[in-house]
């Protein structure tokens, strides 16, 4: 599918500035009209006829002929319906901002890391997800441990208290994110979050125009393991929380234990850019909802070596002239 | 494109060291001029050898004095060399000569002390400059030298720098005084730039910007990576757990006495140290000095 403007027929986009759909050619707002595409399959543009690469799990792209954004209706609906998504908040350019914020005064990084040639090659994907929710009843039980001490005249005193702590609780997890996707790295997406799920709505491809987006490509069987762990970490989090206020605890027994376990499919927000340094990538992650930035810069090693060699240079020169003339005085 | 960012780069980097290349370029220029309009003393005779003892032939005497002006060109001091033929001992000699004193050395002082005050002599000014004046005594009985510093030479030199000069004339004066003199001159030439007076050391010119770049590279290297900023509750359904049962039971306790010793300890001594040498002289301008009397 692809979103037409009604007015002047050019590719309508979803604009995270203007919360809205917005038709960059004519710059009318919610003038979108979908159409389908008519025969081809997957890699025909419906807008230009022209041959699209598509990729295996892909579902949003553009066209490389005509930049419309298109939507494959095979990867939106039926078994690949996202349940649920979170728009794109923040745009390209206030996401380009961030970026020079957080690393511009990084004195070290390529010259032309944060050109606006290269931040331009930025891309907003809209991530699968499975969201997971958990039902369990959580106990705890240990041996509580108070120390107390006191001085008396030239005596001091050391008093151990020793308690039998139990702590039974039940905890629902709501919407525990875990990435669908084999080409996103899994510890990048878990630092990316948290997302705000108060912006989350129902599914509606009409968002997808305008970004790229991809297809759960892992089951929601398959990556369990990883939203289970995470549940299981906060729950004892939090049942040690519970049991705050001894000098130390020995725990005895601590039991998780899922009732009910739910997992929905979703798509949330992701701004990529990959920048290419001496034959290596170096990816970054945006959050597209709240503008947290993950990734490593590269470093420059003939910056390392210029700005350090000189900053020594200037250093000794400005000792040696300040020396040389508080001497001469 | 490359040269574009090439260009870029060289603009950031000269714009990032600018205030550095500004302070290097004012404190140069600073050096350059203090080093051409530095206060040169013109009320100091040109005479620098006064050989009133006549321990000296006409070209040693030339030879001395070209010796020293071209030491004083490199360390920036008068030197100046007199030789005496007095005596300077005793309540006679102080009634014959107007003495302050009736002891040796501290008529010698006295004597180097005003002919340099009342010469004006002093590289960059006639009063406490910059220089040395030896006063050597050839009087029977009371041969011996008297080293007068003053203005940086008396701030560089110690007690052992002095006596180090006067030993040098002392290793010759008796066969040699022309080489006896030279050595003086070198003498106090050479200790001079060893003790540069400097305000700091030149080691810590190079030391310092060393150590202080190895930490503006480890601190700029360093990232500051992506954390964990999900909140322990942040998918828990209503922001916290159904607490369902809670139990504190308390079963024993134990206690541990220790007893605390108490020690009262006391260190000290002083060491003091004084520093000496320096004195005033009639005209009230500050000296250092020293004397050897044979």
């Amino acid at each position: 599918m692809i979103f037409k403007c009604r007015n002047c027929g050019g590719n309508v986009v979803y604009s995270p500035e203007k919360h809205g759909m917005f038709c960059p050619f004519c710059e009318s707002e919610g003038s979108q009209e979908r159409q389908e595409a008519q025969s081809g399959g997957l890699t025909v543009c419906p807008n230009c006829g022209g041959e699209v690469p598509v990729e295996a799990h892909t579902s949003a792209t553009q066209c490389p002929y005509c930049d419309s954004y298109l939507i494959f209706n095979e990867r939106v609906e039926g078994n690949y319906t996202p349940k649920m998504m979170i728009p794109f908040q923040l745009g390209k350019e206030t996401c380009k901002q961030s970026l020079r914020e957080k690393f511009g005064k990084f004195r070290f990084a390529p010259t032309d890391f944060l050109s606006e040639a290269r931040l331009n090659s930025m891309l907003g994907i809209y991530v699968p997800y499975w969201f997971y929710d958990y039902d369990t009843g959580c106990y705890f039980q240990g041996e509580g441990i108070k120390v107390r001490s006191w001085r008396s005249g030239n005596t001091e005193y050391t008093e151990t208290s020793y308690y039998a702590v139990s702590r039974s609780m039940d905890i629902t997890f709501q919407k525990i994110p875990v990435d669908a996707s084999e080409q996103m790295p899994d510890d990048v997406m878990d630092l990316i979050a948290p997302f705000d799920y108060g912006q989350m709505i129902a599914f509606s491809p009409e968002y997808m125009s305008g970004f790229y987006g991809e297809k759960y490509n892992m089951g929601s069987d398959v990556v369990e393991n990883r939203a289970n762990a995470m549940m299981k970490a906060d729950a004892v989090k939090l049942l040690k929380d519970s049991y705050g206020g001894y000098s130390s605890v020995k725990t005895m027994r601590q039991d998780v234990t899922v009732r009910e376990c739910k997992a929905v499919y979703g798509l949330l927000p992701v701004w990529k850019y990959i920048y290419r340094y001496k034959e290596q990538e170096y990816p970054f992650y945006v959050n597209g909802q709240t503008g947290k930035i993950v990734g490593t810069v590269p470093i420059s090693a003939a910056k390392v070596w210029g700005y350090t060699a000189t900053l020594w240079a200037c250093l000794t020169a400005i000792l040696a002239l300040v020396n040389i003339l508080l001497g001469s005085l | 494109m490359e040269t574009d960012f090439k260009k870029e780069a060289r603009k950031q980097y000269l714009h990032y060291f600018r205030i550095w290349f500004l302070i290097i370029g004012v404190l140069a220029i600073l050096c350059i001029v203090l080093r051409f309009t530095k206060f040169m003393n013109q009320e100091a005779p040109a005479e620098r050898v006064y050989d009133y003892a006549d321990v000296l032939t006409e070209e040693e005497e030339e030879k001395l004095r070209a010796h020293i002006a071209q030491k004083e060109q490199q360390a920036q001091i008068h030197i100046v060399l007199v030789t005496i033929d007095l005596p300077v001992e005793g309540a006679e000699a102080r009634e014959r000569y107007g003495y302050r004193y009736t002891d040796w050395e501290r008529n010698m002082q006295d004597i180097a002390d005003d002919f340099w005050d009342e010469k004006r002599y002093g590289y960059n000014k006639g009063f406490e400059g910059d220089g040395v004046l030896l006063l050597h005594n050839w009087y029977p009985e009371q041969n011996g030298e008297h080293l007068a510093t003053s203005g940086k030479v008396e701030r560089a030199f110690s007690v052992h720098d002095i006596d180090r000069v006067l030993y040098a004339v002392d290793a010759y004066y008796e066969t040699d005084p022309y080489r006896a003199y030279m050595a003086y001159v070198d003498e106090v030439c050479d200790l001079l730039e060893r003790h540069s007076t400097m305000p700091f050391p030149w080691a810590i010119v190079l030391v310092v910007p060393f150590v202080v770049a190895g930490i503006y590279a480890a601190f700029n290297l360093k990232q500051q990576k992506a954390k964990n900023t999900t909140a322990v509750n942040a998918y828990v359904a209503g922001g916290k757990p159904e607490l369902k049962g809670k139990t504190d039971e308390f079963l024993r306790k134990s206690v541990v006495t220790r007893r605390i010793e108490t020690h009262s300890s006391s260190s000290g001594g002083h060491h003091s140290s004084g520093g000496g040498g320096h004195h005033r002289s009639s005209s009230g301008a500050s000296h250092g000095g020293g004397s050897h009397r044979h």
